[in-house]
Order: structure tokens, then sequence, then C-alpha cells
């Protein structure tokens, strides 16, 4: 048995970088400090289904040697007049910079997660700019903490416990005693709704409830955290919040231009905005503005409803005018590990964060024409490159009807809805287990992933085999591959 | 007046480029040297003619020139980049950034149009008989100047983001639009006879939008100024009543919405607040 300290989670954008791992063998017998993914994530580690080279013969996928599979991939690549290359967030920046090269090479786009998570995060960062930070600043200072649109219980599981609301930072207690008081009074709230179900008592009916809620402790104690939350529904987060406001579906652009009127004390001429009273808004709008330091975390609530980067426009603009009054910064919750290191990547290369267009020999940038998704809407795509994701799961339908006309090339660990429908498939070593590299927080912190186990033979790392179909794409296109790999790539 | 004809070869499966199908780019020229012009199908640098059959005459200057294309060109983008005079027309559906910062001339699509259609243009018209899709005269990502002068006409519906950034010129939308019409807007004139799907003006600093058809409601940071009877649009009188909202007043904007009272009766309630 062996202990190894310090190992980096590869799940979630928060990048915990404290777990301990017991390990006998090849096998991870107990993990410390990390969330039930993260736990989930070594402890199965050994039992996934791993994938095998193979190619698509005769409507078959047959088992091949890798170069055969590597071949192929490059085959296609080099032949493909308008390639994507999709994925990225789950593998590391080194991986990132080598698909850059390849992408080059091809002539193909480059997009990656953020096409259908926070990608209008970052064109309305683009627009209006962005208040950042670190979570060390948040940890440490922040008495105000809201979260919009995201429910870090559900997603970022140790966020809570790490950088917000129960973190115990320099200046901010921890409130974690009164969040475990308002818990076991919700428990209790429980059990007497069941007894009066028992006791066949007609309940109160509570049907869908737009408004706010505050938290059964009363009025905020001095220097202790307030934590706000704003959802569609009343998430486990919003439960433990002082300040719940419930807003009815794709009514947060509404929402937020009111808070941003009422913050630099403009009247307004409706009595309630998207069926919220302004009463409530200006009671939001007095906690904000009465805030020492203040953060607005926001999630894929947000940036997926309607109006999209809009909306994220309009929060970064809530928290620019916040900030004539207080001090207030503002962050995307962002969701694979390192999607965060894929924007940045991308960002140094091409000058662009995702969805570059690099099919005319210099990077071109348009979501909305570049974005994967809108690509395979119009069916301008001849191949596509999955890498470290699995788009025929999680796309719409019919891109993915399109996105299956055309030869798919899947780069994975495990086997996937992608990896069963691929015309090649090319086995990889798990990133962040197997394969150490660099990933990016959701905060723009670099970490250094750790290697826990070697990978079994015959599974490269991304960047290994990237590295080779790069080679065989420039074989294919008669240059010399080792004159153009630069040194150290 | 000289007349060329584009007729596709084939029928495009990926993205054709080809911002050199303009009169500017064609003048001067003679069909042998026009067929020569660089496009981009994909990854891979074209000859016009290797994709286009080229007929029909030439002239000297862009005034002179019509361009006429039919077929499918869905995918062909870029087309009448940049041009200063002279004509196109399309017959059919056109792809992407059509018309984009054109400077005058004429463009007119009997079928749909795709997004961007006249991006930042600063002069010329477009018609538009089918429908378009979103960004109709805005801006790309990043910058903050959207259409300066000129005029589009979109017979059907347009998406979202009409005019966004928009600083000069008129829109005529005369079907539906969906939502953030005028975001961002600092000048010019927008006129909807459809409805709106919503946050009409969002962001605006200047410039007007009338609309004609329905909208669920006005963001919260506008303030109704007037009841007007009538307003004039690009020197026409356009019959109301109209509510008239200034805003968006986040962005201390004075820009103007002319929202049909008959249309939107369920806004009534403003009116205790003239």
């Amino acid at each position: 048995m062996r202990v190894v300290k310090d190992v980096v989670c590869p799940f979630c954008g928060c990048l915990c970088d404290d777990l301990e791992l017991e390990i006998e063998g090849r096998e991870v017998k107990a993990v410390r400090n990390a969330c039930a993914v993260g736990e989930a994530k070594f402890l199965h580690y050994g039992k996934h289904e791993r994938t095998r080279p193979m190619i698509r013969k005769n409507g078959e996928l047959v088992e091949v040697s890798l170069d055969e599979a590597i071949r192929k991939a490059a085959e296609i690549l080099a032949e493909a007049k308008y390639p994507v290359l999709f994925g990225w967030s789950s593998t590391s920046c080194e991986a990132v910079r080598v698909g850059l090269q390849l992408a080059e090479e091809v002539g193909a786009i480059i997009d990656h997660c953020s096409s259908v998570c926070h990608g209008p995060s970052v064109l309305a960062i683009q627009e209006v700019g962005l208040a950042g930070f670190t979570l060390g600043q948040s940890r440490h200072r922040f008495d105000l903490i809201i979260y919009w649109g995201s429910n870090p219980l559900d997603s970022h599981f140790r966020h809570f416990e790490r950088y917000s609301t129960f973190s115990e930072g320099r200046f901010r207690p921890s409130i974690s005693r009164r969040s475990i008081t308002q818990f076991l009074s919700t428990l209790a709230e429980r059990r007497i709704k069941r007894v009066t179900r028992r006791l066949l008592i007609k309940e109160r009916e509570e049907g869908f409830y737009f408004g706010a809620r505050r938290a059964p402790s009363g009025p905020f104690k001095e220097r202790d955290r307030k934590l706000i939350v704003v959802d569609v529904r009343r998430t486990r987060a919003a439960k433990m919040a002082d300040f719940f406001l419930q807003v009815k579906p794709n009514t947060d652009y509404e929402i937020i231009q009111a808070l941003r009127m009422l913050i630099r004390d403009m009247e307004l001429d409706v009595d309630e905005v998207a069926g919220i009273p302004v009463e409530v808004l200006e009671e939001l709008a007095d906690i904000l503005v009465n805030a020492k330091v203040g953060v607005l975390y926001f999630g894929v609530g947000l940036t997926m409803s309607k109006g999209k980067h809009r909306n994220i426009e309009a929060a970064i603009s809530l928290v620019r005018d916040l900030n004539a009054r207080a001090k207030f910064h503002i962050l995307p919750m962002r969701g694979h590990y390192n999607v965060t290191g894929a924007d940045v990547v991308i960002t140094w290369t091409t000058g662009y964060p995702y969805a570059v267009d690099l099919t005319q020999g210099y990077p071109r940038y348009n979501p909305g024409e570049t974005s994967t998704i809108d690509v395979l809407l119009r069916d301008d795509c001849d191949a596509f490159l999955c890498i470290a994701s699995d788009p025929v799961a999680h796309f719409p339908r019919r891109a993915v009807e399109n996105m299956l006309k055309h030869p798919l090339i899947a780069i994975d660990p495990v086997v996937s809805a992608t990896t069963l429908v691929a015309d090649v498939v090319i086995p990889s070593a798990f990133s962040g287990i197997e394969v150490g590299g660099t990933a990016y927080r959701m905060d723009h912190v670099p970490i250094t992933l750790k290697k826990v186990f070697e990978p079994p033979e015959g599974y490269l790392p991304d960047e290994e085999i990237l590295k080779r179909i790069l080679a065989e794409v420039r074989r294919i296109k008669g240059k010399a591959a080792e004159a153009l790999v630069p040194a150290g790539a | 007046m000289a007349t060329i004809t584009l007729t596709p070869k084939y029928s495009f499966t990926v993205p054709v480029y080809a911002p050199c199908i303009s009169p500017d780019s064609f003048a001067g020229k003679t069909l042998k040297e026009i067929g020569e012009l660089e496009v981009w199908e994909g990854n891979r640098r074209k000859k016009l003619k290797q994709l286009f059959d080229i007929k029909g005459k030439t002239a000297d200057t862009p005034e002179e020139i019509t361009i006429k294309l039919s077929g499918n060109l869905w995918k062909v983008r870029r087309i009448g980049e940049e041009m200063t005079a002279g004509k196109i027309l399309i017959d059919g559906d056109a792809g992407l950034h059509l018309g984009v910062k054109m400077r005058g001339g004429t463009i007119t699509v009997k079928g749909n149009a795709d997004s961007w259609l006249g991006s930042q243009m600063r002069g010329g018209t477009i018609e538009v008989m089918g429908n378009a899709k979103d960004y109709v005269g805005g801006a790309y990502r990043g910058s903050g100047v959207g259409m300066r002068g000129g005029t589009i006409i979109v017979h059907g519906n347009a998406g979202y983001d009409v005019g966004e950034w928009m600083r000069g010129g008129f829109i005529k939308i005369m079907g539906n639009v969906g939502a953030y019409t005028g975001v961002h807007m600092q000048g010019g004139t927008i006129l909807v006879q459809g409805d709106s799907e919503g946050r009409i003006g969002a962001l605006m600093k200047g410039g007007k939008i009338v609309l004609m058809g329905k909208i669920d409601s006005i963001l919260p940071s506008f303030t109704i100024q007037d009841l007007k009877k009538r307003t004039k649009v690009e020197g026409e009188a356009v019959e109301g009543p109209f509510y008239v909202f200034i805003g968006d007043l986040t962005e201390d904007g004075s820009g103007k919405l002319f929202i049909s009272k008959k249309s939107n009766p369920h806004l009534s309630f403003y009116e205790r607040l003239i």
C-alpha cells in the first residue's frame, strides 16, 4: 500500500489539488479530501472498458494496430476540405498545443467545449471586459457570494468548501456552523411535513414559486459571509442561501437590467419585473451595494438560457456598476477541468479563445459561423476529430446526424457513444491519472496534473498521439516531419 | 449595362469564401481574368472558374456591371464584400456575410439570406425577398461599429440582434424579428412591421426603433416619455399611435422606441405615467 499526496482531481474546473490516494497495485483503495465524483473517478478508474485501436471496415469496427489507426486518421484529415478538431477540455494544455499545430497543418477548425458551455461568457467578456480575481481572494476576503444559474453543490462540489461560503478565510470566518443549523432546520421542516401528510391534513399547495426566500436564521450577522442564490428552481445551494431569488426561466436579462437600474438609483416604471416585485429587487440591490467585497459566480443557467452572451454582458455590466459603490468581482463556473486551459492555450497561440478557423492558413474567429454546433447544423464540415469528449452523447440530434455523414475520428481512453460510432478509434491514456501535464483552474491559475499510474502498454498520451498524426499528415503532404516539429513541442 | 452570369458547376459541400464576386473586382477585367480570381473552397485555394461557369459581358467600371448568380449559393459566403457600385442579383438563397462592408450599389436576393447580412455596411441597398437570419446590419465579434449607412430591406422575418451596434442607415424588416433588435444601437433607424420576440433596444444609446407589431414587455431599463399619433421613418409618415420609450438608461442612452399602441393593449398601464 502506498499513499500519494497532493493529487490533482481531473474532474471539474475547481481542480482540487489536495487529494490523497491509497493505492494497492493498480487499484485505488481509498480517496481522501475528494468530492463524490472525484472519489468515484479514482476508485473506478480501472473498471472502465478501455478502447482499442479500431477502423471501420465494411460497416464494422475492426481492431487494427495503433500505427494503422493513426495512419488512417492522418489520411482522413489530410484529404478533408473543412475538418473540425473538437474536444480538448479534458486533456492537458500540452496536448492542446500539438492539436493547434495539427489544425494549422490540415487547415481545420479547432474548437473545444466552451462552444457549448461558457462560449457566450467569452463573447461577453470580449465586449465589456471582466473584473477577475483568483479563488484565493474569494476564500479570504469576499463577504458576499452570489451564485447565478449555478448549483455548485451538484456541479462543483468543493467550491463551497474550498473557495466560498464554507471556507475559512483569513478575514472571513466560515459560515458552516450556521449552515449546519439551517440544514437541521430543513430536516425538521421535512419531518413535520411527513407527519402532517400521515395525519391526512391537507397540505398547503406549494406550486412553482417565484420571488425571494430569506433564510430562517434572520438578518445577516456582521462579518458573516452572505450567500445569495438566483436560480429557476430551489436547488440544494438555494436551500442554504441567505437570500434566494427564484426567477422564471429565461427572464434573467430583465432581472439583471432592473437591478442595474436600482443600483444606479434610478426608478422603474413597472411594479414587478418578470414576476418579481420591485421591492424584492430593491432589497437585493441594497444587499449588493452594502457588500464589502462581493463576487458573482455564474453558470450555464445564465450562459445557455435565452439571450446567452447578452445575459453575461448584462451580468458583467452589473458588476461594473456595483464597483462604483462597492468592490465586486465576477467569474464563470467553468465545467471540465481544463476547459480554461484550452481557452488559454488557443488564445496565446491564435489570439482567439475557441471556435478558431485555420482553414485559410490564418486564424479567423466568428462563433455562429466557426463554432462546432453551427458548423454541424449547416453541414459544412467533411471530417470530424473528437478528442477527450463525447459529442455524440451530448450534441443536438441534427448536429450528430450531420457529424456521422462524414468520417469521424475518436481519441478516448474509454468506450463512449462517440467511440462506438466512430470510423477510427485511437485509445489514449487517462490525462490526470496516467499522464501528467498542465491544466488551468477556473480562475486561470495553472496547476500541474499528477501522474498516479503508468498507462497500460499501447495507451499513449494524447500529446504523443497527436504528434504522430501530425508527423503522418506531414509525410502525406510530402513535408519533412522532423524539420517542422519545433524543438520541445 | 454589362451582365455577367455565374452558375455553380456543382453542389458545394463545404463553405466557399468568394469576396471577389463583386462588381468592383470584376470591373476592367476580361472573362478569362475574372475566372482566375481567387476563392477558397474549405481549406483549398481555388480559381473562380473552377467553381463557377462564367458568362456574359464585362465593363470597365463597376457602375456598369450587373452580376447575376443562380443555383444553390447557401454555402457561398462574403458575396459583394466591400462593393461600391453596380448590381448583384441572386436568384436563390445567399450564404453568410452577404454585402458586408459594402459602400454602394444594390444587392437583391430572391430567396433567403444567412446571418451577418450587410454587416458593417456604409452605403448602398440590400433587398431580401425571403427571410434573413441573425445580425442583419450588425457588427463582428469584438467590434463596436455596426452598420453606418445604406439601406437593408427584408421582406420576410429576421433573427436575433438586428442592427447590433448600428450607427447609421436604415433597416426595414417587414416580418417578425427575434430578440435584441437594435442592441447597442447608437444611431440610424430600424422599422419592424411584424412582432418582436422582446428585449428590443437593449443597451442602446441612440437611434430609433419603430415596432408595428406585438411585444410582450419593454425592458425595465426604458422609461415611457410620450404617446405619439404618428412618427416619421426615412421621410415617410408611419401611422400610430405609438408609446415612446427612452433608453437604455443603464447605458445612459437616449435611444427611442416607438411601440404600436394598437398591437400592444397590455402596455396601456404605462399611460398613467405620461
